[in-house]
């Protein structure tokens, strides 16, 4: 049988073959990453892109959902303040209603009860970082302006009834601000600026009609059930922000963990494997210098 | 009845004949390392037989000359595989720089840099984080940066793309010379090959034409004919004449549609050499085919995302209340007329950020509905796509399949490469000079050499003891 005599040229090309395999080996035990081209697995590259997307969703969306809960707690606590003002106004009208009073008491509760209307137009025009919070879409307006020509005086709604949600990586909407109109200038009864000037006119002159502001007080009462009930709104944006951030975060660990299996390099595999072809590359050296030392050419044997 | 003198003749005659097939032996050592040399074998004939009164005697021995240890149909089949190896090789080496461009990022923040996928979800995400705060200005900066990254790193890799096409462009067209020079000088070879031994094997003649035939294979796919008076006739596999017998034709280039294209005389050949094989074959496989598919995925993408993001933020209102017109769309990024070219030239137009229009059209500034609009685009089927998916979706399914692309001619290569080797083991067994088999040829036939001049000393003895009928001294 002939044999191949350049024998030694191919151990050289397996010998650089395993050449080629350590280096690989050990730039994946240096980076740490397993697959440093495309083709090492076309599929966990297409996969990776995806999870890093999903990966990165989650950590975009916990930021502004940090964001837009700090302007949602400014909400909800300038809604607690509306809401004490608005009882303490309550308290107020009651014990001027109850005609026990002279008319300069019922006088000084007018007073008092302007100060106070005063002090809820300035919370319900309360802004976060220049915005106006109660204003709809109309950020930039001042939402609620007063006009004292006629009497009672008439507080006047400048936003709309715009409301923006956020999106959530898992496709929930949760809504982020509750437009002025819904919490203070709702329908009917449910004013709390006309009720509020209403008592404010109720009361300035000393002589109270008592069946009007009665009447007013319970409208002020009804309006102020209303804010607390809106108030509710923004307790459960802030509710579902924090459960959809919990959630985000524990599935961006998941994720995390995913991409990190796919895309890190396992260092007992891949140190195993190095071990394994550093032996082979040995074991060809030896080979190619036993066969290419001269004693192996019968030429040598001949006299 | 054989006499001494006839003795006399053959072992002479052994003597010449050993001496033909030692040199035989010694230009095989010489040339042990010559590339494209054929080991050589002496050839051995007995002479014919001579009948004397009813008697055969033998007589003798000649060496007519060497014969070269060829086998034509297993080198013919080395050289087509090594046209389709080359092809392979050549591809590979362009792919491999297209992966480069494309490599996958590990997720450790160090890597995020240029990788596609990356800025695409980063440029959605900015519009996320802007509907929380959709009049804040850092903000609205965030989205403008977000956005020249993304347009940077796609037209970038476009850019590389196409500057990898004119290389290989080049390179393909520096391979022609190279062809020219070969088929020429295997037309000479056949001219010499065909006066000289229009029969039989041409030695080293015929080396020099195989070794010309390898060196082409690797250039180019060919098919080989044999023809009479051992003459050969080179086409291109798909049967355009190359060479035939004594005459050869060149190979041109020309730059057609800014791309090179080959021809032979007037015929084009370019998609045939493409298919065919060869380094050529690959450089054309990869400037055809692989390159513009992946750059056509990238113009897709561009095309996409700056055609739905444009259209959306132009029919939004901006942070002054404005919604785009035809004189002054609000457009982020520049407008594509069609989706070729959209990658290369996909930039951002949009240089203040109070354009972008979070609000819908009509809302108050702090409206954030076309904000919520643009963000969700992210996660809808890219504009312009018909299989649906997001433009995510789409970077993904695009760098799957480039590296399937590249994985498969990897695995073609190895397997081709394993194949050329495998048949050159074989046809390296048989005409490669083995030192071992020429020394043990050497040692018989130096004992055969001296067994034959002992025999002529012997007959040398035996003819004087006869002049000298008995007396030793007179003729020694």
């Amino acid at each position: 049988m002939r044999v191949d005599p350049s024998y030694t040229a191919n151990l050289v090309g397996a010998l650089d073959q395993s050449q080629s395999n350590e280096q690989q080996l050990t730039a994946e035990l240096s980076s740490g990453v397993s697959i440093t081209s495309l083709s090492q697995n076309p599929v966990a590259s297409g996969e990776n892109v995806l999870l890093l997307n999903s990966i990165q969703q989650d950590d975009s969306f916990t930021q502004s959902s940090n964001m837009v809960t700090s302007q949602l707690q400014v909400a909800d606590s300038t809604l607690g303040s509306v809401v004490s003002q608005l009882t303490q106004a309550v308290s107020l009208a009651t014990s001027a209603n109850n005609g026990t009073m002279n008319p300069s008491d019922v006088k000084s509760i007018g007073n008092q009860i302007s100060g106070i209307l005063d002090e809820v137009q300035s919370l319900a025009n309360t802004s976060y970082q220049g915005q106006y919070i109660f204003a709809g879409g109309q950020t930039s307006t001042v939402p609620f302006t007063t006009s004292t020509a006629t009497s009672p005086a008439v507080t006047t709604y400048n936003g709309d009834g715009d409301l923006n949600y956020l999106d959530t990586p898992n496709g929930q909407k949760i809504q982020l601000n509750v437009p002025g109109s819904q919490i203070f200038s709702g329908v009917g009864t449910n004013n709390v600026f006309s009720a509020l000037n209403s008592l404010v006119a109720d009361y300035t002159s000393g002589t109270v009609n008592t069946a009007q502001a009665v009447s007013d007080t319970q409208a002020l009462g009804t309006a102020l059930n209303f804010v607390s009930q809106q108030r509710v709104v923004v307790d459960n944006s802030i509710t579902q922000l924090s459960a959809a951030s919990d959630a985000v975060t524990s599935q961006q660990t998941q994720l995390t963990t995913a991409q990190t299996n796919l895309m890190q390099a396992d260092v007992a595999t891949v140190s195993t494997q190095l071990s394994l072809s550093e032996t082979q590359q040995t074991a060809l050296e030896d080979v190619i210098s036993q066969l290419d030392s001269q004693s192996n050419s019968l030429f040598s044997k001949l006299q | 009845m054989g006499t001494i003198s006839s003795a006399f003749d053959m072992i002479s005659g052994a003597l010449n004949a050993d001496q033909s097939a030692l040199s035989i032996v010694a230009n095989n050592v010489a040339n042990a390392n010559t590339p494209g040399y054929t080991a050589e074998t002496p050839n051995w004939r007995q002479n014919d037989p001579i009948q004397i009164n009813g008697v055969q005697y033998g007589d003798g021995v000649t060496e007519t000359g060497a014969t070269s240890m060829r086998d034509s149909v297993l080198s013919a089949r080395l050289d087509q595989q090594q046209q389709l190896a080359s092809a392979s090789g050549a591809r590979l080496t362009a792919l491999d720089s297209v992966q480069a461009l494309f490599t996958p990022d590990s997720g450790s923040s160090s890597s995020t840099a240029g990788d596609i996928g990356n800025d695409v979800t980063s440029f959605f995400s900015s519009f996320s984080s802007l509907e929380a705060q959709p009049t804040n200005n850092s903000l609205r900066e965030e989205v403008l940066t977000s956005a020249s990254t993304l347009a940077g790193d796609i037209s970038n890799a476009a850019a590389s793309l196409s500057s990898q096409r004119s290389a290989l462009d080049q390179e393909a067209s520096g391979v022609t010379s190279q062809v020219n020079s070969l088929t020429s000088s295997i037309a000479q070879l056949n001219q010499q090959i065909q006066s000289t031994s229009p029969n039989a094997d041409a030695g080293t003649l015929e080396d020099q034409r195989q070794e010309d035939l390898s060196q082409l294979s690797q250039l180019i796919g060919i098919n080989q004919v044999k023809t009479e008076n051992n003459g050969l006739a080179v086409t291109t596999t798909s049967g355009q004449l190359l060479v035939s017998e004594s005459s050869s034709f060149q190979l041109t280039s020309g730059s057609v549609n800014g791309a090179t294209h080959f021809f032979v005389g007037t015929t084009d050949i370019t998609s045939q050499l493409s298919a065919g094989g060869g380094e050529l074959g690959g450089y054309l496989t990869a400037r055809d085919q692989d390159i513009p598919n992946a750059l056509t995925s990238l113009d897709q993408l561009a095309y996409g995302i700056s055609t739905s993001v444009n259209q959306l933020n132009n029919t939004g209102s901006d942070l002054t209340g404005n919604t785009g017109t035809a004189a002054n769309p609000l457009y982020i990024f520049n407008e594509p007329t069609q989706v070729a070219g959209s990658a290369l030239g996909m930039a951002v137009t949009m240089t203040d950020p109070s354009q972008i229009a979070a609000a819908g059209a009509g809302m108050g500034t702090g409206d954030n509905s076309n904000a919520v609009a643009i963000a969700a685009l992210g996660n809808e089927s890219l504009m312009g796509v018909s299989n649906g998916s997001t433009p995510t979706g789409f970077f993904s399914n695009f760098v799957s399949t480039l590296g399937a692309t590249v994985s498969g001619v990897q695995a073609e290569n190895t397997a081709q490469n394993a194949s050329v080797t495998q048949l050159q083991t074989q046809n390296s067994a048989l005409t490669e000079v083995n030192l071992n088999d020429e020394a043990a040829a050497m040692s018989t036939l130096e004992s055969s050499y001296q067994a034959a001049s002992q025999v002529f000393t012997m007959l040398n003895t035996l003819i004087a003891s006869a002049l000298n009928l008995g007396d030793q001294t007179t003729v020694a």
